[in-house]
């Protein structure tokens, strides 16, 4: 969501709070009147340029109009005049809507402590504003990125702000001309035909349906230069119905890797693909749900257009009136009514309940929680990944991505895994490590893994079905672990998790288990958690979000 | 035979009748759409029901104005030493649109698509010509 910001639409107070958590140094707000107004160190100071976590400075103090807010259900990011033509730029700290308080910026991105400063300075106009508002316009007077942010200016617009009808259903002229007259419009009702003059996603076939919503929800880039410039002077092309394909380059490793535009790109940035999709293609980061479909079976294997999953197969975007869920718990994930549970799978799929091999109505019998893990990251959270798959241990080796068992049976071994999926689906054992058939998956990429695995598992120990089927007991202890990771967004996330266990009761250890390096004496096997640790995949991560 | 009565039809009786019993009506009406509003009823306060309230509304405030209207009239031929000679078709008329043009909107509200009232409105037309033929008839009889 974007806003006008105002007293009536900030979450949380600017009348004389100081905010200690921002970087450059403390960040004074102000109230006067209608307007907020925030004091703190100038994210442009060149000073910053060498400024990380680890060895802070402390830039020249500006003062500034705080203008817009991105952002509603998890956080509330904050925009101020840069005094230079429309560019803004951002609050060095952002209100964490589910905490009730400030953090760093910098802290809710997943990115290494060493991470040098960044400056968001010109990114709403350049970035945010393609998606977080309707019929943009960047109209920078060079590419954004091309020179520094100071010597650019911008003319940005929008339509609207936020998203409105026509992000979705394309312009609306027309539309609005042509119902004026109540015939047409009560002929529509009565013959439920569609209306020619207007865009309906729901209506279009299951592909450039769901490419309405992958114009924003996926992971694209442009085709060219001359498409950058043009998007530039005069916004993204694309309109609702249209090919997205044939304006964006939709990045799907798993089939265009190789293809030159993706050399390109993957020459100016190595990380490309590497932070934002695992090893497999699968991707790995929150707000791409566009590009998870597409690669579901459910989708790129469909033989008829009733039985292919769109993102309406599951969600809707406007609350049906006969949904008895209050609105703010339909907002959280705009499901629809027929895709709680099961149902959306049901649609297509009968499976009996020896299916899961897991008891009806429980966690572990549910599709969701099988084929559609908790795998994927963004904004300081996990959500479910929007492609289809089932649990592969071997998947699992080859990417390091965390399976669906051992998310929710954290205190397993992936050789307890690998036998139960051969038992029950035939599937293949693959050869594992020592430490993969002895020590329970969940705390070998808690130990391990890099810092996106490690958030993952965080999280699922914070999830009640996990702490159901594996004990809660024993948690606590790695959550107090990880709440020293040198990841802000990991720390922060295992403190989510801890805040949900009861009371930490050193008797309720399951002391003298293997699996979760815990001796007879309920202490942590130092010399294995340690050497796990040293083998930890410390490359930087920088998740895209 | 007394002021406001042709024949054997008492239209002052009959208009008074009207009157009050659509004023009794249609206050009673107001009174529950208060209560659907002060109990923050969804079906009625939701955005998605915003057509709904503004038919009902409408429905409370043309059959409360009817209401009145009917008591004028009755007024009107109890003050004048003779029924006009338009007063049956005022009459017909005048009751015709206290039933329709409330109803039409009521229906229209209880029913309806997203922005437009259901099909229950087209009452309100029918309703709207037979009030203001009502009010010319009355208008033209009392010129004089």
């Amino acid at each position: 969501m974007t806003q006008v910001a105002a007293p009536a639409t900030v979450a949380t107070s600017f009348d004389g709070v100081t905010v200690e958590a921002a970087a450059g140094g403390p960040m004074q707000l102000e109230q006067r009147g209608q307007e907020l107004w925030a004091e703190f160190g100038d994210p442009d100071d060149a000073s910053l340029a060498s400024d990380t976590r680890v060895a802070p400075v402390r830039p020249r103090r500006i003062r500034r109009q705080v203008v817009m807010i991105t952002g509603s259900h998890n956080q509330q990011i904050f925009w101020y005049t840069t005094g230079n033509s429309r560019v803004l730029g951002q609050l060095p700290a952002i209100w964490l809507t589910a905490e009730q308080t400030w953090i760093p910026r910098r802290a809710a991105i997943m990115a290494p402590p060493s991470a040098a400063h960044h400056s968001e300075t010109g990114a709403w106009n350049g970035i945010c504003l393609s998606c977080h508002a309707t019929a943009a316009q960047p109209r920078f007077d060079t590419p954004f990125g091309s020179r520094p942010i100071g010597e650019q200016s911008a003319d940005s617009r929008a339509v609207e702000l936020g998203i409105a009808c026509e992000a979705c259903h394309g312009p609306g002229d027309t539309h609005a001309d042509a119902n004026r007259n109540p015939l047409r419009r009560y002929t529509l009702h009565f013959t439920r035909a569609a209306d020619s003059t207007i865009v309906q996603p729901a209506r279009l076939d299951s592909r450039r349906g769901s490419q309405v919503c992958g114009q924003c929800h996926s992971f694209w880039e442009f085709a060219n230069a001359a498409a950058e410039r043009e998007a530039n002077a005069h916004g993204l092309p694309y309109r609702p119905g249209d090919d997205l394909a044939a304006t964006r380059f939709v990045v799907q490793p798993t089939s265009n890797l190789e293809t030159a535009a993706m050399r390109e790109f993957l020459a100016a940035d190595a990380g490309f693909i590497r932070d934002i999709f695992w090893s497999d293609g699968m991707i790995r980061a929150t707000g791409r749900e566009y590009n998870g479909l597409i690669e579901s079976p459910c989708f790129a294997r469909a033989t008829a257009a009733s039985r292919t999953l769109t993102c309406f197969s599951c969600h809707t975007m406007h609350k049906a009136d006969d949904d008895p869920r209050p609105l703010r718990q339909w907002a959280d994930d705009q499901l629809s009514p027929r895709a709680i549970g099961d149902a959306a799978c049901a649609a297509c799929h009968t499976m009996d309940d020896a299916h899961s091999h897991h008891r009806a109505g429980s966690s572990g019998g549910s599709c969701e929680n099988c084929h559609m893990p908790h795998t994927t990251y963004g904004l300081l959270k996990t959500i479910r990944s929007h492609q289809i798959s089932s649990p592969s241990v071997q998947a699992t080796i080859t990417t390091g991505r965390p399976n669906a068992c051992n998310l929710c049976h954290l205190d397993k071994t992936l050789a307890w895994t690998a036998d139960r999926l051969a038992e029950w689906y035939g599937s293949a054992r693959p050869a594992l490590g020592a430490d993969e058939q002895s020590v329970a998956a969940s705390v070998l990429w808690l130990l391990k893994g890099d810092a996106g695995q490690r958030a993952i598992i965080a999280q699922a120990m914070g999830w009640r079905a996990a702490q159901d089927a594996s004990g809660a007991g024993w948690l606590a202890p790695y959550l107090a672990l990880t709440q020293k990771d040198q990841y802000d967004a990991v720390r922060l996330i295992a403190s989510r998790s801890a805040r949900t266990l009861p009371p930490f009761r050193r008797d309720q250890l399951p002391r003298g288990s293997a699996a979760l390096l815990i001796t007879s004496d309920g202490t942590f096997d130092a010399a294995r958690v340690n050497r796990l640790v040293r083998e930890r995949n410390n490359r930087p991560l920088v998740y895209r979000e | 035979m007394g002021p406001g009565t042709t024949g054997t039809v008492d239209y002052a009786a009959r208009h008074l009748r009207v009157g009050w019993r659509a004023l009794l009506v249609f206050a009673t009406l107001g009174l529950i759409l208060e209560s659907l509003q002060g109990f923050k009823v969804a079906a009625y306060l939701d955005v998605s029901n915003e057509t709904r309230r503004l038919m009902w509304r409408l429905a409370h405030a043309h059959g409360t104005l009817l209401g009145v209207i009917n008591v004028l009239f009755a007024f009107t031929l109890k003050s004048s030493s003779s029924p006009p000679p338009a007063a049956p078709r005022i009459s017909i008329a005048l009751v015709a649109a206290t039933l329709l043009l409330p109803l039409g909107f009521f229906l229209g509200g209880a029913w309806f698509y997203a922005g437009d009232p259901g099909v229950g409105v087209v009452l309100v037309p029918l309703g709207a010509v037979a009030l203001l033929a009502a009010l010319f008839w009355i208008a033209r009889s009392t010129r004089n």
